[in-house]
């Protein structure tokens, strides 16, 4: 207790008591997985802590120790292009590089975008787009942009070395990962995306700046023609347990004519097949009502990008 | 624990909690009471700290992981009078009841740092994290376009003398 406050018998309110018993720094990757090994599920891996923090705070996650991996940045904050395009986010880049970076805002600018929209600068400067799936938030925005690029998570541990998982199987459900005790996430990567290609985050918050999403949704399209889909793929979130693509409405764009009705037609189902609740920040009713306009305007800035017109399609 | 803090450029050895958070330390053991108390969650920024440079909610960042940073206060800023910010919030009147203010501070110190000649839009974009419930804000980003003013000016006199 501090000597200014000898008085205080009580934790004044909102400071609760807790019992993190041990704070370990690695100051290699090798002592982090070593740590995470030996405390055998007692310990979680804090890097920004704008989840974790509040958490501990609130009673909600009780670890007895927090292996700090904010000292590797040499390793682990870094943005590297491989030769044939592949692009890896390292575990401690920030929302702040994710935004900043230009390969990210050329190739994955939904990327951006969503990274852009998570809290403000102060959120930013320190919380980790690997913090971000790792905490499995439904309404975790850069979840849907990931989804929608086929992330593929990369995962290390002492006794087994690297591994890969898609981000779909990573993320099991609601602040669910397929993760082991003594696994850390070192990486995320993606792969370039094909040629005719564009990206697309929307979200709708109660105010603009700094909201947890109602709904959010991502979309890449790529097309095969003038007006003909290659392939469209889209992902919500904040709409669900968990973030998921929309498989049977991707299908029904693959190598069709894209037009108003095929938007209004995908926009709806996708609107019939999402599993919303109610919470504070909003109704499933509403949020039911939200996605197929999100959808829609999806379509329709990636087309922008593309430099695409189709006559008809207009939004709604 | 025992860790070692680098506040305003002086190594402070405090004895915290393995859960402890920044804001708690400055204010209840080094008794720097600038920074200021808000929600506790990261959502006002009223206990905004420069982290290596970058602006930081105290409240929800780890002490111990704040060890072997160099942590910047509001205290740290004013130590030499009032910084060019500061005295430009003044002049604007971005003042009211002041609860906001050390936070906003130092989120503009960091943006001015970084981008000497901000646009109206870049102080918007800045400040997301930190909310005034007085201002309204317009007065806020007036003092921050004048303080950016008034440093390039004098860079431009110092450049010519
Ligand atoms: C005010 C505020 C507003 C926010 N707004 C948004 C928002 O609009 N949208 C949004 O999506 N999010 C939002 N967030 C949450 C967002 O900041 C976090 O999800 C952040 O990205 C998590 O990163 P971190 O480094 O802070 O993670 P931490 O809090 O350090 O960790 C989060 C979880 O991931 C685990 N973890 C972290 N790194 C690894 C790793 N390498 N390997 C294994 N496990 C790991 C931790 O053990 C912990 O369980 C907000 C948070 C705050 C405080
Ligand atoms: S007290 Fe830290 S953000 Fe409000
Ligand atoms: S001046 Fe009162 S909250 Fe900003």
């Amino acid at each position: 207790m501090s000597p200014t406050r000898p008085l205080i018998l009580l934790p004044p309110s909102g400071k609760r008591q807790v019992t993190v018993m041990d704070f370990i720094y690695a100051q290699k990757l090798e002592e982090a997985l070593d740590a995470l090994r030996s405390q055998a599920g007692r310990a979680k891996v804090l890097a920004g802590g704008t989840d974790l923090m509040i958490q501990i705070a609130r009673g909600e996650k009780q670890p007895q120790a927090l292996i700090f991996i904010g000292q590797l940045k040499d390793d682990l904050a870094t943005i590297s292009l491989s030769q044939d395009g592949y692009l890896n986010i390292g575990a401690l880049v920030t929302h702040r590089q994710i935004c900043a970076d230009r390969h990210i805002q050329a190739n994955y600018p939904a990327l951006a975008t969503a990274s852009a929209s998570v809290g403000g600068w102060q959120t930013q400067s320190v919380g980790t787009l690997a913090g971000n799936i790792c905490n499995a938030s439904p309404a975790a925005d850069t979840i849907p942009p990931l989804l929608v690029h086929e992330a593929v998570v990369t995962v290390q541990s002492a006794a087994r070395g690297l591994r890969d998982v898609l981000l779909e199987h990573f993320i099991t459900g609601r602040r669910q990962i397929a993760i082991e005790n003594d696994e850390m996430v070192v990486g995320i990567t993606l792969a370039p995306p094909p040629a005719d290609t564009a990206d697309a985050y929307l979200k709708v918050g109660r105010r603009k700046a700094m909201e947890v999403a109602i709904a959010g949704l991502a979309m890449r399209l790529t097309m095969a023609g003038p007006e003909t889909v290659g392939e469209l793929r889209v992902a919500t979130c904040a709409t669900g347990p968990v973030s998921r693509r929309a498989s049977e409405v991707e299908a029904l764009f693959s190598g069709q004519k894209l037009t108003n009705e095929l938007v209004t037609q995908g926009a709806s189902l996708l609107g019939r097949m999402i599993q919303p609740i109610d919470d504070t920040r909003a109704s499933a009713e509403y949020r039911k009502l939200v996605i197929p306009k999100l959808f829609r305007g999806a379509v329709l800035e990636c087309l922008a990008k593309l430099g695409i017109a189709i006559s008809g399609l207009e939004k709604s | 624990m025992k860790i070692n803090l680098k506040v305003n450029g002086i190594l402070e050895e405090v004895e915290v909690d393995a859960s402890a958070v920044l804001l708690d330390v400055l204010r209840d053991k080094l008794h720097l009471t600038g920074t200021k108390e808000g929600c506790r969650e990261g959502e006002c920024g009223a206990c905004t700290v420069l982290i290596d440079g970058q602006p930081v909610d105290s409240c929800l960042y780890s002490a111990a992981a704040a060890a072997n940073a160099e942590i910047e206060t509001v205290e740290g800023i004013s130590a030499n009078g009032l910084s060019a910010i500061q005295k430009a919030m003044v002049e604007e009147g971005g003042i009211q009841c002041g609860f906001c203010t050390p936070g906003i501070v130092m989120t503009l110190t960091a943006l001015l740092r970084q981008n000497a000649d901000p646009t109206p839009q870049d102080v918007a974009v800045a400040l997301n994290g930190n909310i005034c419930r007085c201002t309204g804000y317009s007065r806020i980003v007036s003092a921050t376009l004048k303080a950016a003013k008034n440093a390039m000016a004098q860079k431009a006199g110092d450049a010519h003398a």
